[in-house]
């Protein structure tokens, strides 16, 4: 392992995705230090869950690096997804099992030799414990992320992925999944998390990456970009209550146009 | 702390165990596959006397071994991609073949089942027994019967993302396959029709199933079919494995 990959938990260098000859991914580098809760903002089709499915080893880029807890994840693409914990953003777990039955499945897949009484203890802990004999499909939203988080979690990996997890929330979920995102960095795992939810970004997130037409065009601190874009005419221009939020900085930086 | 890999054997043990799980929960349609080729053993009951048992036998496994590899493995597979199941197992450290090779083991148990049920109904119903080496040959060439139709099953979810036209399709080429097993059986296709019908996929499972219920009366003809079958399996299997596509989106 090199210095630099003792801080970095993730390293992404030069990254470029193509589907056919439509490049959504142009030379995107960015990395997410070890005990921070980093987001990758942007509009619909900006690039955000194609970075994020290379990162995940569902698609092969066409060229750059990825470099999880160390591991070159085209090198060693199995030992960079033992690091990851993930959530998808459209997860969805065999329809005939019970939740009980999916955590066993992952925990298997994962190498963990977990009993009946161990599993329950987890559902217990996200407070679902009475539905471990239930089909993941019966669950409400809430119920249903909390048990993608858990199994994202259950192997207590290095770094955890989640694509737009609070998408459909209710805002009394969105919050307990704010609080469980915490926890998450409080034991000193890093997480990597799109959204499209500025107050998300701005409550959770340590620092964020603003992705664009496929290429990053800002990284910082929530505060330190709204801070370093405050005096942009663009950003005064897209302000609507005279004072400058993270939404103003995006909008002005990515523009008025809606993405399809 | 050293990232630990879990072994695969680990891992296809807990796939093994859910995929098992799903099938059991799925009985019903585990059930239906039997349907036809048992409308065949009781159906064709009276015929036993004149084309022989084991000739009944054949042509019902055949049946069953396709409904299972195209109604059963196929939409299943299909369904779980357009779900994104398949994405999510894949993002864990398990190699991408094992997740299908859980996938086909289950269904190798599913042809044994099969093979079963149509020996002891076949037996019990239409008085149809075997020698010990022919049940034991019939089984081997039922599992290699149902990787034909796994196989074919492979290539038409490769071809196909939609999990609706997947389903619509396999229905329509199941059908087909008891179209021209029944004419290919009557002899009303005319010479080259028959040779067609006897050297498809369909034929050559039945000729292998048939012959190796008999072995002794192995033939030439049963190796060519024995071959052409495992011709069928490589072509259908390369051309599944290129075109399949664990994301349907």
């Amino acid at each position: 392992m090199t210095d630099r990959s003792r801080s970095h938990i993730l390293t992404v260098e030069s990254l470029n995705i193509y589907y056919g000859k439509f490049q959504a991914v142009k030379d995107v580098s960015f990395s997410v230090l070890k005990g921070e809760i980093f987001g990758l903002l942007g509009p619909n089709g900006a690039g955000k869950t194609s970075t994020l499915s290379a990162i995940e080893g569902l698609l092969k880029p066409q060229s750059g690096t990825i470099n999880v807890d160390g591991y070159d994840a085209n090198e060693k693409p199995l030992y960079a997804r033992a690091s990851l914990g993930v959530q998808l953003q459209s997860t969805s777990f065999q329809p005939e099992l019970f939740v009980i039955e999916v955590l066993q499945l992952y925990a298997g897949i994962y190498g963990l030799k977990l009993g009946k009484d161990q599993i329950l203890a987890i559902l217990k802990d996200i407070n679902l414990e009475d539905q471990a004999y239930k089909k993941f499909g019966e669950l409400s939203g809430g119920q249903q992320q909390r048990i993608s988080l858990v199994i994202a979690t259950i192997h207590n990996p290095k770094l955890v992925l989640l694509d737009e997890p609070t998408t459909g929330l209710d805002p009394q979920s969105r919050r307990q999944l704010w609080e469980r995102i915490e926890a998450i960095r409080e034991r000193g795992h890093a997480v990597l998390l799109t959204t499209h939810s500025m107050e998300e970004a701005e409550a959770v997130c340590d620092r964020i990456a603003i992705i664009d037409h496929g290429r990053v065009i800002a990284v910082d601190t929530p505060q330190a970009m709204i801070d370093k874009h405050r005096d942009d005419p663009d950003v005064i221009a897209a302000s609507r209550r005279g004072r400058i939020t993270l939404e103003d900085v995006f909008i002005g930086l990515t523009g008025k146009e809606v993405r399809v | 702390m050293e990232t630990i890999i879990p072994t695969t054997s680990a891992a296809l043990t807990s796939l093994l165990r859910a995929d098992f799980t799903t099938q059991w929960r799925n009985r019903r349609s585990v059930v239906l596959t039997l349907v036809v080729p048992v409308i065949i053993l009781i159906s064709w009951k009276p015929l036993v006397a004149r084309l022989g048992g084991p000739f009944v036998l054949a042509n019902s496994i055949t049946i069953g071994l396709f409904a299972a590899g195209l109604m059963g493995y196929t939409v299943a597979v299909a369904r779980d991609r357009d779900k994104g199941i398949f994405q999510r197992l894949r993002v864990a450290p398990v190699p991408s073949w094992a997740i299908m090779a859980s996938r086909l083991l289950v269904q190798v148990v599913m042809i044994i089942l099969i093979t079963t049920a149509v020996f002891v109904i076949g037996k019990d119903y239409d008085g149809i027994t075997l020698t010990v080496t022919g049940y034991i040959f019939t089984y081997l060439t039922a599992i290699i019967g149902g990787s034909i139709s796994l196989s074919l099953g492979q290539m038409i979810v490769g071809f196909i993302k939609n999990p609706e036209t997947v389903n619509a399709t396999t229905r329509l080429v199941y059908l087909a396959f008891i179209l021209v097993g029944m004419f290919g059986e009557l002899k009303q296709l005319g010479e080259i029709g028959d040779e067609a019908v006897h050297w498809s996929p369909y034929g050559t499972v039945k000729t292998i199933l048939l012959s190796s219920m008999e072995p002794s009366g192995w033939d030439s003809h049963a190796t060519g079919a024995l071959f052409l079958t495992l011709l069928y399996i490589v072509v259908f299997t390369t051309l599944g494995i290129k075109w399949f596509k664990w994301n349907s989106k």
